[in-house]
């Protein structure tokens, strides 16, 4: 009853300190600047979550429970033999001791192989998804023997740091089968030779026999606490690390803006970067206009729009709604005027119907015109559940353009003032694209709209356009003018005229 | 600590089918001398286990029994039965360790070869399979199923069947000490047994939910941190932490539950191994008195009851373990007895290098049933001539360049190379005289000098120099930390869109192909890279057969032969200037341009 109740109650505890440190941990992580996230990589802020938790938690819990409970059992047998005999009692320690120091060596060295093992497979992995990935560059080029030879490679590495480690468990498990055996064995012959001798009584002897079978267990979860010890304070540390890192700043004014957007002298360098993704960039765009932002891949489209969101802090004084720097506006109340759709958008795991409703301030709930504008309409009605289709995981795994154009509907459907479409409909075939190209200015309104895209279809009928060339702004104007003079936007044009035709998409 | 599976897992069945065993013979079978030696160790390292508490009775009953009734002081044979403990003892140790070991070399070295099967296997299966299968389920495949095999082939079945032989065994070696408390054990034993399957049962399905909530909460977390952007853009941190908790809290709850299960469990097993343990000194200690048995018979009967649980509890363990196994099985040999497709006739001809004339005739192809996408194609391309194919997305312009590479087989009709089927071909000499360069070009981790030469050692660096250097890209390898040997990371994301066409040109360059397949891309380029991208492509193309999706005006315009595509069909054929003269479909679709 007794050891029940303590096991239930320690371990419930450890599951309470877990979930309390995890829920610490995601908050945190959840108000840190989006500049962290681009270095950090998602396995391994997941390992922090689970792997470091746990062993911070079984630092707390198990170790907690089977040390104390080691450390009872150990005493009161230790105390026991050497009131029997100090001979046998001496040798039985001595063997002990051996076992304890022996786990200690051991068992880091046992962790490190089995990190590396984990690395092996971890490659083996890697290089799967890739064969998997790039077969058809592999088969296309007849590459797939090629291929195996490098995999048989990984395998073959994988194989020997598998047999490191089988040697070291080999080894670890040798260390408490032979203190177990030898214990037994001193036992046995020393205490024989005392019962000869006098000092002991064959039933003492007895005694001894059991006393090692209850204190075998927890030496060795002794062994596997001190362990322990060493990987937790590893743990705790990265884990520190992340706590240490300055959350985003919510402070600032919350002005109600009109929407009048200033761009001014703007330049801006990522974080461990040499070269500035952006270099004096200036505009205007009043309220209620269209903006168009085109150029080559990597040339600061999406840097520009991210900034704007202030999802990166701009340089004071660069970029202003009216009239005022981003900077002084609270980014609570900054973003709330924007509605945003990525490229590579994200969706929840959840119903379509919620993805689009994420903001949750849809006008009226319905979602019918959004819908509509981004022609979603047919994909929902192949859906056997509309609307409230799970997406991903549990449900249907969505296209590409399809992502794009729920992403689409998600930014039309809340009443933001202003869209911004970073390269939206980058995944969408042309005749798709042409018809949400005809809805969107009746959902639009009289929204402000900032448009990045490599197609200039999408652009065409901005007010103003920018053309970004390696992070400067190389030409800015409307379509037309844009055209006549010679350079990205013109030449641009005129290849993707030539696709379109050739692709019988001319009429 | 077990590895998170994805959670779209196929349902497999749920029962112990040993029949597999049967498939996974012919990978075991070249290592059958060392699954027998890892058999006789067992038996001996077994025989040594019954040989310890015996000569510790012997001990005992022996020279300290004759101390105690005779005062007899006889050393010598404490000193010889304790040598012989002291051998059995490092025997035991001896054979623990070089079995523990060898199982690991066996096991290791069938997963492996049973791995390097599966992934050749995988690399001959047609791209009509990787439509199918998502290529992170197949990576499981090749790791979390084949690892779960290895306890089943190391240590699985061996184990269990001397479980087995260990149970009985000691069972049998009770009834030979003494009967009562033989006949005593086999009452309490089952009574262990027992309690242990119930709880097996509940943990069961309180782990599945642990599993289930863990797994949700994991995949919850990733998303999040992938999509931080967007919920910071919708200022929707709130609602996501929110939902997060709540999965906390689930699955707090859910390992509340296992502690439960566990707790109850680890005090009830105490329990009754505790009173088993009262009743056998009771049982023993009356025979003791009443001079039935020795104290060393006890002693050793004691010890031999201790490792009776050992086996009992490692056999219910066992169960798991083969479960998943099996379940693995089934997905391994499910992808091994697909047919590699497409399949290489008996005796392929071996394809040479040198010009390449490439003919279709009467090809119809169709990748569902009746739903065509290609119909009576009919053409033909003189070696070192390029054909430009046009027409709408959907028309079969890619599916023509995947036919000649052999990456789907005709439905009918017959696709020649210099007169040869390929169907004849050996797919390896086939392949090997074709180069692709796809829109989306796929770049492998590993230095730019492997993308390059894409594996193949053959050929030289200066040859990838001479390659990378004809396309213009050589200025910015070189530019690059360490040059050739720069790591190209995350599939080439630091390259630009301009710069990764030019890789796959070069890659197309140095493995100096016959046949050129081309799906000349979307390219969203500055015009630098533009210039540098038609000056290439002209460098790619020379010399060799060219089979080209087009997209730019000045590629159809210099091409030997076009092919204007519609719905699966050739609507028109001919050169430019011909086409345009017809005033046909062609000539309407490039009407406007310059």
């Amino acid at each position: 009853m007794l050891s029940f109740t303590a096991r239930h109650q320690l371990i419930c505890a450890s599951r309470v300190v877990e979930e309390r440190l995890k829920a610490d941990l995601v908050q945190h992580v959840s108000r840190l600047p989006i500049s962290w996230f681009d270095t950090a990589r998602t396995g391994d802020l997941l390992s922090r979550l689970t792997q470091d938790v746990e062993l911070l938690r079984f630092l707390v819990g198990p170790c907690l429970m089977y040390g104390g409970s080691s450390l009872i059992f150990l005493s009161v047998g230790i105390y026991l033999m050497f009131s029997l005999s100090l001979l046998v009692a001496l040798a039985a320690l001595l063997a002990f001791v051996v076992l304890l120091v022996g786990m200690a060596v051991l068992m880091p060295k046992l962790q490190k192989c089995s990190q590396e093992v984990q690395e092996a497979i971890g490659d083996i992995s890697q290089r799967g998804q890739e064969s998997f990935s790039g077969i058809r560059v592999l088969l296309a080029f007849g590459r797939a023997e090629e291929e195996s030879a490098g995999m048989r490679e990984l395998s073959e590495r994988y194989l020997e740091h598998n047999l490191r480690l089988a040697k070291l468990r080999a080894l670890v498990n040798l260390f408490i089968h032979s203190a177990r055996d030898v214990v037994l064995m001193l036992v046995g012959i020393l205490g024989a030779i005392e019962v000869i001798a006098g000092n002991l009584t064959p039933g003492e002897m007895f005694t001894y026999f059991a006393l090692l079978g209850v204190m075998i267990w927890p030496l060795i979860a002794s062994g596997w606490i001190l362990a322990s010890f060493h990987r937790a304070y590893a743990a705790a540390d990265r884990i520190e690390a992340i706590f240490a890192v300055e959350v985003e700043s919510a402070e600032g004014e919350c002005p109600t803006l009109q929407g009048h957007l200033e761009v001014r002298e703007l330049s801006f360098t990522y974080m461990g970067q040499s070269q500035p993704a952006l270099e004096g960039v200036s505009f205007e765009l009043p309220e209620g206009k269209k903006l168009g932002l085109v150029g080559p891949v990597g040339s600061g489209k999406t840097t520009l729009l991210s900034l704007i969101l202030r999802l990166y802090d701009p340089p004071p004084g660069s970029i202003f709604i009216d009239g005022v720097d981003v900077l002084d506006i609270a980014p609570s109340s900054l973003r709330a005027r924007f509605a945003f759709a990525a490229q590579d958008p994200f969706l929840f795991s959840d119903t379509i119907g919620n993805n689009i409703d994420f903001a949750g301030e849809g006008e009226g709930g319905d979602a019918q015109a959004a819908v509509f504008a981004a022609n979603l309409e047919e994909d929902l009605e192949g859906f056997a559940e509309g609307i409230e289709t799970m997406v991903g995981e549990r449900g249907v795994t969505l296209s590409g353009g399809q992502k794009q154009r729920l992403s689409l509907a998600r930014a039309l459907h809340s009443g933001r003032q202003t869209l911004i479409l970073d390269d939206t409909l980058s995944a969408v075939d042309h005749s798709t694209e042409t018809r949400i190209l005809d809805r969107l200015p009746e959902v639009r309104g009289d929204r402000s709209m900032l448009v990045s895209s490599h197609r200039l279809s999408a652009v065409q009928d901005s007010d103003l356009i920018v053309v970004l060339e390696k992070g400067r702004v190389s030409a800015i104007g409307k379509h037309s003018e844009l055209l006549e003079r010679p350079g990205y936007y013109a030449t641009a044009w005129q290849r993707q005229s030539e696709e379109q035709a050739l692709e019988g998409g001319a009429d | 600590m077990a590895r998170f599976r994805g959670m779209d897992e196929e349902t497999v069945n749920q029962t112990l089918d040993f029949s597999y065993l049967r498939l996974l013979w012919p990978f075991v079978r070249p290592y059958r001398r060392a699954f027998l030696a890892c058999v006789i160790m067992l038996v001996l390292s077994f025989l040594v286990e019954l040989a310890g508490p015996y000569l510790i009775r012997l001990i005992i009953d022996g020279p300290a029994g004759d101390a105690l009734t005779e005062g007899s002081e006889d050393y010598s044979r404490v000193w010889w039965l304790g040598l012989g403990l002291f051998g059995s003892t490092f025997a035991g140790i001896f054979l623990g360790y070089h079995y523990t070991m060898l199982t690991a070399k066996n096991g290791q070295r069938v997963i492996r070869d049973l791995r390097l099967r599966l992934f050749d296997h995988l690399l001959r299966l047609g791209p009509s399979f990787y439509d199918k299968n998502p290529s992170g389920r197949l990576v499981t495949r090749i790791t979390s199923d084949v690892e779960n095999l290895n306890e089943l082939i190391s240590t699985g079945v061996l184990q269990t069947l001397f479980d087995l032989l260990r149970i009985f065994g000691i069972l049998g070696a009770l009834f030979l000490i003494d009967l009562r408390l033989a006949l005593y054990t086999l009452l309490v034993t089952p009574l262990v047994l027992g309690v242990s399957l119930l709880f097996r049962k509940y943990a069961r399905a309180a782990y599945r939910r642990v599993r289930g909530c863990l797994g949700r909460l994991n995949a919850f977390f990733s998303e999040m941190i992938g999509g931080m952007r967007t919920v910071r853009a919708f200022g929707q941190e709130a609602a996501v932490l929110g939902h997060f908790s709540k999965l906390n809290r689930e699955t707090q709850g859910a390992w509340r539950q296992t502690v439960l299960h566990f707790a109850l469990f680890f005090a009830i097993v105490d329990l009754v191994l505790r009173w088993s343990n009262a009743g056998l000194l009771l049982v023993g200690g009356t025979g003791i008195l009443a001079g039935t048995i020795t104290i060393g018979i006890f002693v050793q009967f004691y010890l031999y009851f201790g490792k009776l649980t050992e086996p009992i509890k490692a056999l219910g363990e066992k169960y798991n373990v083969l479960q998943s196994a099996f379940a693995s099985c089934e997905r391994i040999f499910k992808i091994l007895g697909e047919t590699p497709m497409p399949l290489e006739v008996d005796a392929p001809i071996e394809s040479q290098p040198g010009p390449a004339k490439l003919e279709f005739r009467a090809v119809d192809f169709e990748y569902l049933p009746n739903t065509p996408i290609l119909t009576g194609i009919d053409f033909q391309v003189e070696p070192g001539s390029t054909c430009a194919i046009v027409g709408p997305t959907g028309a079969g312009k890619s599916t023509i360049l995947s036919l000649v590479s052999r990456m789907y087989d005709p439905s009918s009709g017959q696709v020649l190379l210099n007169g040869d089927s390929l169907h004849e071909l050996s797919l390896r000499s086939l392949r090997r005289r074709i180069a692709v360069v796809q829109q989306d070009v796929f770049l492998f981790s590993g230095t730019v000098l492997d993308n390059v030469r894409l594996l193949d050692p053959s050929i030289t660096e200066e040859r990838v120099r001479a390659a990378l250097e004809m396309v213009g890209a050589l200025e910015f390898v070189a530019a690059l930390p360490g040059g050739l040997q720069a790591e190209v990371e995350e599939r080439g994301a630091k390259f630009s869109q301009g710069e990764r066409q030019l890789l796959s040109f070069a890659r197309a360059l140095a493995a100096d192909p016959d046949i050129l397949l081309l799906d000349e891309a979307t390219a969203n380029v500055d015009s630098d890279s533009e210039a540098r991208i038609q000056r290439a492509l002209g460098q790619v193309i020379s010399g060799r057969t060219c089979l080209v999706v087009a997209h730019r005006l000045s590629t159809v315009r210099h091409a030997d032969q076009i092919l204007v595509m519609q719905a699966g069909q050739i609507a028109e054929r001919g050169r430019h200037d011909e086409l345009l003269a017809q005033s046909g479909i062609y000539a309407g679709m490039i009407k406007g341009l310059g």
